[in-house]
């Protein structure tokens, strides 16, 4: 066993980690708002038609694919070129997080979603004929039920975002596997390196899934017999 | 004419869950043609006595004997040798949970004969025609093809009881058979039962009718924390307890029933 | 709108042809890696939920590295790694190389690895979710542990496997676009060999979507199919 290699890699690595975050928690941010936009929407006809097709069109395709056609697709159009995004659209950097961004809004729309729908009509109703206007249904009853029920799902889609930001190294982005695959492309210890980037990923999963499970027990002490 | 042989017995029975002694040496054995109600408060076992006859729970000492075989589990575990013997028992007795417990992925008539066929190995025909004959004779026969979550918890409990009856059982071990039911479907399964106990059957009956118990029995059970307090024909326990405890017991029982 | 449509048509200059190959080559290796994938979570639920200590301790750990590390890592372990592995083999048995394995053999296995641990999950939860009492009635009527899990613990799982395996399966299908890093030509290294080559990006990676979007949707269709037949008996959830 090579030590140094290894204490070396890690340390080489690990200065991609900030990126790495930076691109995991800006997705997740976003890609929350934007599915929260897709839920409202869904009260009318014509809003639930489009972010069904979203949906059906972002849950359908690799995420790959939809980054590639944000970094090389977009620039094909001339009015793309000469809008006020270019400037952002020509960066590696905006392209793979706008992907992560709506990649991650499609599927956090459908955790929202099943949470929302779990919510019991007779909770909503009770809180109704208690004289609760609806905003304040919304905010005591709906959402505290519907995050609940969602947090686990929820935090598989944090891992799972998380291990996403992995494909825009692939628009030479150098977060922790751009490095890795530059590394390799230098050393051509292809095997040692990019387990050590495995590591740190899974370091970072196990990190959320102590979280979550944190987070939940907090948010729902009648399922644990923990008392508030 | 001879005496009737013994159908089931069990001798010595001990069983604990952690620090919980449920059962505490219990003894009782049932001639053929017996209908045994056992009867307590929740929590003195009987339950707990009645599943450890089939093996669902493993007594941690004791022997339970069912025709002519018999089994001495130590430890609260089967060796593998003890397991098929656990199976042979099984297919000589019927069970009735307090919960139907069909099988929601078969018909009615599928859960009649999936032990006549893939248990005893019966042939199809022959299967099928008794498990209709049984069904009729439980007031289902138009509901064979149906799946048991159409039907109502009266109607699920006779299903189960004619899957019992078709295993050809020695005994038929029936666990609260009502106690899930809505009060206006109660009649219609201990119709059934009572037909059973009229037909000669042996049955043991774990129960809260104290009134069902008292008209069907050949013998009543007392239970209480895991021993056998008083145990008499119906007229001796219900008339005249010699337990203070079972009078207790009796006197709070009609008295919230009536 | 740039874009000149014969070009993935299937006309002397179009690459209809090599896209509709690249398609069924998407399915194949996706086809392949999920058999893989339920094979390997067959076992791992099994040994979850049926096995000693340290087999149930192993089980888990599996589960928890190849749901925490990045698929592509994966895949690129797979590649590099499978090379290294029969580059040992062949140079130990004398062979002349160079040696190589094949993106499609690494893809596959790489895929059908990380497939298996979630499908052990489904797996695993739908073997939970069979009421006790359903195998409790099994038992008492003599079954052997075999004929229990024949004739009603697997029945009854396999209602509530299938909408979650379906997922699966979607998941594998978008996966494999990362094969795409192998050289494997699958649908995601055709198109983007062709929008190279024709620098029209837009219209080839909208056209592998819409490949991707057809798969999944046909695919989508088929489980719901399989999900309504094995449904039979529990439109009121069952007892």
């Amino acid at each position: 066993m090579d030590f140094d290699f290894f204490a070396g890699m890690f340390a080489q690595l690990l200065m991609g980690l900030p990126l790495t975050l930076n691109l995991g928690i800006l997705a997740l941010l976003g890609g929350f708002s934007l599915a929260l936009a897709l839920n409202l929407m869904r009260a009318t006809r014509i809003g639930n038609a489009v972010a069904s097709a979203y949906v059906f069109v972002f849950r359908g395709t690799p995420l790959l694919i939809q980054i590639f056609m944000i970094y090389y697709g977009l620039a094909g159009f001339g009015f793309v070129r000469q809008s006020f995004f270019w400037p952002f659209l020509r960066e590696p950097y905006w392209c793979g997080l706008l992907a992560l961004i709506l990649n991650d809004a499609a599927y956090t729309s459908e955790i929202l979603r099943g949470g929302l729908r779990s919510v019991p009509k007779g909770a909503v109703e009770a809180g109704r004929v208690s004289g609760m206007t609806r905003f304040t249904v919304l905010r005591r009853i709906t959402l505290p039920i519907a995050i609940r029920q969602a947090l686990p799902a929820y935090s598989n889609e944090v891992i799972s975002i998380l291990k996403s930001t992995a494909l825009v190294s692939t628009i030479t982005l150098m977060e922790v596997t751009g490095i890795a695959r530059a590394a390799v492309s230098e050393t051509w210890r292809a095997v040692e390196i990019f387990l050590c980037a495995a590591v740190i990923y899974l370091a970072l999963s196990l990190l959320v899934t102590r979280l979550s499970a944190w987070v939940e027990r907090r948010l729902s002490p009648w399922q644990f017999g923990v008392t508030p | 004419m001879s005496l009737p042989s013994t159908a089931l017995s069990i001798a010595g029975l001990h069983k604990s869950f952690g620090s919980n002694e449920v059962l505490r040496g219990i003894d009782l054995s049932a001639r053929d043609g017996d209908v045994i109600s056992l009867i307590g408060a929740s929590g003195s076992g009987k339950s707990t006595l009645l599943r450890c006859i089939p093996m669902l729970e493993i007594p941690d000492a004791g022997t339970v004997t069912v025709g002519e075989d018999n089994l001495s589990p130590e430890g609260g575990r089967l060796t593998r040798g003890q397991e098929s013997v656990a199976r042979r028992m099984r297919g000589h007795l019927g069970f009735v949970f307090q919960n139907f417990n069909l099988w929601p992925h078969r018909t009615v008539l599928q859960n009649v004969v999936e032990a006549p066929l893939f248990v005893q190995k019966r042939p199809r025909a022959e299967a099928e025609e008794e498990a209709t004959a049984l069904l009729e004779k439980v007031g289902l026969a138009e509901k064979r093809d149906a799946w048991p979550a159409h039907l109502s918890g009266g109607q699920q409990q006779r299903v189960a009881i004619a899957r019992a009856l078709a295993q050809r059982p020695r005994a038929i071990l029936f666990d609260e058979p009502t106690s899930a039911l809505d009060p206006e479907l109660v009649g219609e399964v201990l119709k059934v039962i009572r037909a059973l106990a009229d037909e000669g059957r042996t049955m043991l009956i774990v129960t809260h009718e104290m009134g069902f118990a008292r008209e069907v029995s050949s013998q009543v059970v007392f239970l209480h924390q895991g021993l056998i307090e008083e145990a008499g024909t119906p007229e001796q326990l219900f008339g005249n307890p010699s337990s203070e405890r079972c009078r207790a017991f009796l006197s709070g029982h009609f008295d919230r029933n009536r | 709108m740039p874009g000149d449509l014969t070009l993935i048509g299937f006309g002397p200059d179009g690459w209809g042809l090599a896209l509709a190959r690249a398609g069924l080559m998407t399915l194949y290796v996706s086809v392949s890696a999920f058999f893989c994938g339920l094979m390997l979570g067959t076992l791992i639920a099994w040994a979850r939920v049926a096995g000693n200590w340290p087999l149930r301790k192993l089980a888990e750990i599996y589960v928890t590295i190849f749901r925490g590390v990045p698929d592509i890592l994966v895949i690129y372990l797979f590649y590099f790694g499978g090379r290294q592995v029969v580059t040992a083999v062949g140079t130990a048995l004398g062979l002349p190389g160079p040696f190589d394995i094949s993106g499609f053999v690494s893809g596959m296995l790489a895929i059908g690895l990380i497939s298996a641990a979630s499908q052990s999950e489904v797996l695993r939860g739908a073997y939970q979710a069979v009421p006790k009492g359903t195998i409790e009635a099994g038992r008492v009527s003599g079954m052997t542990r075999f004929t229990l899990f024949r004739r009603i613990i697997a029945p009854q799982a396999m209602v509530t496997a299938v909408p979650g395996m379906g997922n699966q399966w979607q998941s594998v299908i978008k996966e494999s676009a990362l094969v795409s890093v192998t050289g494997l030509v699958e649908t995601m290294r055709q198109v983007s060999v062709a929008a190279g080559t024709t620098q029209e990006h837009f219209l080839f990676y909208a056209a592998g979507g819409v490949i991707y979007l057809i798969i999944t949707t046909l695919s989508d269709q088929f489980f719901r199919l399989a999900e309504k037949r094995s449904l039979r008996g529990h439109e009121q959830g069952g007892v």
